[in-house]
């Protein structure tokens, strides 16, 4: 069963290579009609990946997040749903850009981290435990996409402030729609976050995790938090432009990039991914 | 038989001999009717834009349908044929095809990429198909050709980028804006481009348009044309301030507006993006104006920089158009050389075995002692003497189908047995021998090389 599982990822991390080729294509020769010859190679990758989740929680025993390996191909996993579900409301080109490469780079270092499954520690046996995972993974996904939007965002208008916009027309999303993704975005990830976290701290509380407040994680995520909510207050009540959100949708990505891959490798206390 | 083209185009025909020779729905129909109906063509489609004027033909006579139809053009633009040949351009066979697949990719366009031609081609041709003038070469080839424009608009970037001021300048506020719902433009200037800016501006559903100008009539007088609403020159920093576009084109000498008012406006409209356009020589804006946080401005020489990177864009993309206008001619090229093959085949096999009954009722009276059964070996024997000796022609015609020299079979079949003297194959009205002579010797050879565009202008 993890051979199939395997296998299955292998294959979508071929088609995501693939997509992210089709995007590339796209984006240069603007050819209309391979973007959505991209999305819909990116959908089959998508298959393939939920179907090696699968492959892996059955031939594991548990929901599969434990460990590096799992944790990554559930992250990407999360990212890539996310994106086809704001991409089917919204029809934002050129966002594929973007996510195939994050999905890309999280899938490497996941096929070369290759850990066999293993069961689950007696600590991590726990329905808080699968929520809270399940619930941070949604959310993760959400402001990757939010962080990738802004990124995108920020190029776009420098590009368009300094008046050579051609490599932009036309190709990119207009800047107004980029900042509606962002904080839509946002604003689904946010409840998700803030779930995700109130169901950790239930899980520390209950099994009186001592001082887990101190813990990296917990503090990098309680800032990357209060950064989405300053974002979120900003652009409704405040009326922020595009490029403050930007920044901000920004900081908040370097920040769950930090939780991940230099929080949890060398700074963690209790959060090690079941390791 | 071979598909011709003539006509008058930008390129060969000042605009003064194209707005004699343009057509009205009714006279081009009319015009295709004459030519079918004096027999110097089987087909006709006649197409009539701003820019072109053209006659498809399918005929057996080249020379001659091309010249009955420079006299029916220059009877209709009232100039002499001389005239009209030395600004006209024809085309037979495979490049008389090119022609009309690259007038509907727009790669013969004026501006290369636009989009109407395929709706103008496919207009002259449904009107030609009901008022009965195509049948199966033309039904065919204009569909084909309409499918070429689209493979070519779906498969190539060519119309994907303005090429003119105004639309870049439209190109680039959406850029900024995504879509205009609820947007406002300000018009500062009675000035043409700006006029035409408004009016694409509007065409991609811009709600407001304000105009302003030193002198309210001239203000009065464009808001009226554009649809927009005119507001006095002294209040400029307040409506700047619910503008969301900004097109500046007087003529005044110094700048209109300064860094401060579109500070001062921009900190009103709470730092909501504005997009300015200067299209003024010498500019109206400061370009100071392009520091301010959320302003963008350009001006006409950024405006002119990206249509010029788009005019690049678009002739990369024109060649990729004409490779595939040559894909779909080689399809197309096939397919009308194995049309003649099939329905000469069938009239040679008709007319010899005409002249088999014929010689069998001829022979009536001195095979009247024969029994039945001796009647029907005879018939027999004839028969079987005819397929043999047709046996060999047909297979090897079917072999030359889809050849380049198959025209040459063809016509050397079809005069050798004389099969266009008698009777008429379905899509082959009879033409009188005496023409017919010439075009099977001297046209085919001409004409049916591969590649042959000869331009006869």
């Amino acid at each position: 069963m993890d051979q199939t599982s395997t296998i299955c990822l292998w294959l979508a991390y071929v088609l995501y290579a693939a997509a992210f080729a089709v995007f590339l294509v796209a984006f240069f020769t603007q050819r209309p009609g391979l973007n959505r010859l991209g999305l819909v190679v990116a959908a089959v990758a998508l298959v393939f990946q939920t179907a090696a989740l699968i492959a892996r929680g059955v031939s594991a025993g548990h929901f599969p997040f434990v460990g590096a390996y799992e944790s990554l191909i559930l992250v990407s996993w999360a990212i890539a749903l996310v994106w086809h579900v704001l991409e089917s409301f919204t029809r934002i080109k050129a966002v594929g850009l973007y996510v195939m490469p994050v999905v890309l780079v999280l899938l490497t270092l996941a096929l070369v981290e290759y850990q066999a499954p293993r069961a689950l520690a007696p600590a991590l046996k726990s329905d808080v435990v699968i929520l809270h995972v399940a619930v941070m993974l949604v959310a993760i996904g959400c402001l990757y996409v939010s962080g990738g939007a802004a990124l995108i965002y920020l190029v776009e208008e420098a590009l368009l402030r300094r008046r050579r916009p051609g490599g932009v027309l036309g190709r990119l999303p207009s800047l107004a729609t980029l900042d509606r993704l962002i904080y839509h975005a946002t604003l689904l990830g946010l409840p998700f976050l803030t779930m995700g976290m109130a169901a950790g701290v239930i899980r520390a509380e209950t099994f009186s995790v001592p001082r887990w407040w101190i813990d990296p994680m917990v503090l990098l995520s309680a800032a990357a938090w209060a950064v989405y909510v300053v974002l979120l207050a900003g652009r409704v009540r405040g009326g922020w432009d595009g490029r403050r959100i930007s920044w901000l949708a920004v900081t908040g990505l370097v920040l769950l990039l930090v939780i991940r891959f230099v929080a949890v490798p060398y700074l963690s206390g209790f959060h090690t991914y079941g390791g | 038989m071979l598909v011709i083209v003539t006509g008058i185009s930008h390129k060969t025909a000042s605009l003064e001999l194209r707005e004699r020779l343009a057509l009205d729905d009714e006279q081009s129909l009319r015009l295709a009717r004459e030519l079918l109906d004096e027999g110097s063509a089987c087909e006709a489609v006649a197409l009539s834009t701003c820019n072109r004027t053209e006659l498809y033909l399918y005929a057996r006579d080249s020379l001659a349908a091309r010249q009955a139809a420079v006299a029916h053009l220059a009877r209709q633009a009232g100039v002499d044929v001389s005239e009209l040949e030395q600004s006209s351009y024809s085309y037979s066979g495979d490049g008389a095809i090119a022609h009309l697949f690259r007038v509907t990719s727009s790669l013969d366009s004026m501006v290369v990429g636009e989009a109407q031609i395929v709706a103008q081609m496919k207009a002259a041709y449904q009107q030609a198909c009901e008022g009965g003038c195509t049948s199966v070469v033309f039904n065919r080839l204009f569909r084909n050709a309409l499918e070429v424009g689209k493979r070519v608009r779906t498969e190539t970037a060519i119309g994907e980028r303005p090429v003119s001021i105004s639309s870049a300048a439209v190109e680039l506020a959406l850029q900024v804006f995504g879509r205009f719902r609820d947007h406002t433009v300000l018009i500062v200037g009675a000035g043409e481009t700006g006029e035409l800016t408004a009016t694409h501006l509007k065409a991609h559903g811009i709600e407001e348009i304000l105009v302003t100008n030193r002198t309210l009539s001239a203000a009065e007088e464009l808001a009226r044309r554009v649809g927009g609403r005119a507001v006095p020159f002294e209040d400029l920093e307040g409506h700047l301030a619910a503008a969301d576009i900004v097109i500046s084109s007087t003529s005044a000498p110094g700048y209109v507006i300064g860094r401060d008012s579109v500070e001062r406006a921009l900190r009103r409209r709470h730092h909501r993006p504005v997009f300015f356009i200067d299209i003024a020589v010498p500019r109206d804006l400061d370009p100071e104006i392009g520091r301010v946080r959320n302003a963008y401005l350009y001006d006409i020489d950024d405006l002119q920089h990206v249509v010029a990177q788009n005019r690049h864009e678009r002739d990369k993309e024109a060649a990729r158009a004409e490779r595939i206008v040559e894909q779909e001619l080689a399809n197309v090229n096939d397919w009308l050389r194995s049309l003649e093959v099939v329905p000469t085949i069938a009239t040679l096999r008709e007319s010899v075995e005409q002249i088999r009954r014929g010689e069998l009722e001829r022979l009536g009276g001195k095979i009247s002692g024969l029994t039945d059964e001796q009647r029907a070996q005879v018939d027999m024997l004839t028969n079987s003497i005819v397929n043999k000796i047709l046996h060999m022609p047909t297979v090897k015609m079917k072999e030359v189908a889809g050849r380049d020299q198959c025209y040459l079979y063809v016509d050397a079949v079809r005069t050798l047995f004389d099969l266009d003297g008698g009777e008429a194959t379905p899509e082959a009205p009879a033409d009188p021998p005496s023409v017919e002579a010439p075009e099977a010797g001297s046209g085919a050879t001409v004409h049916h090389l591969p590649d042959t565009g000869t331009e006869d202008a």
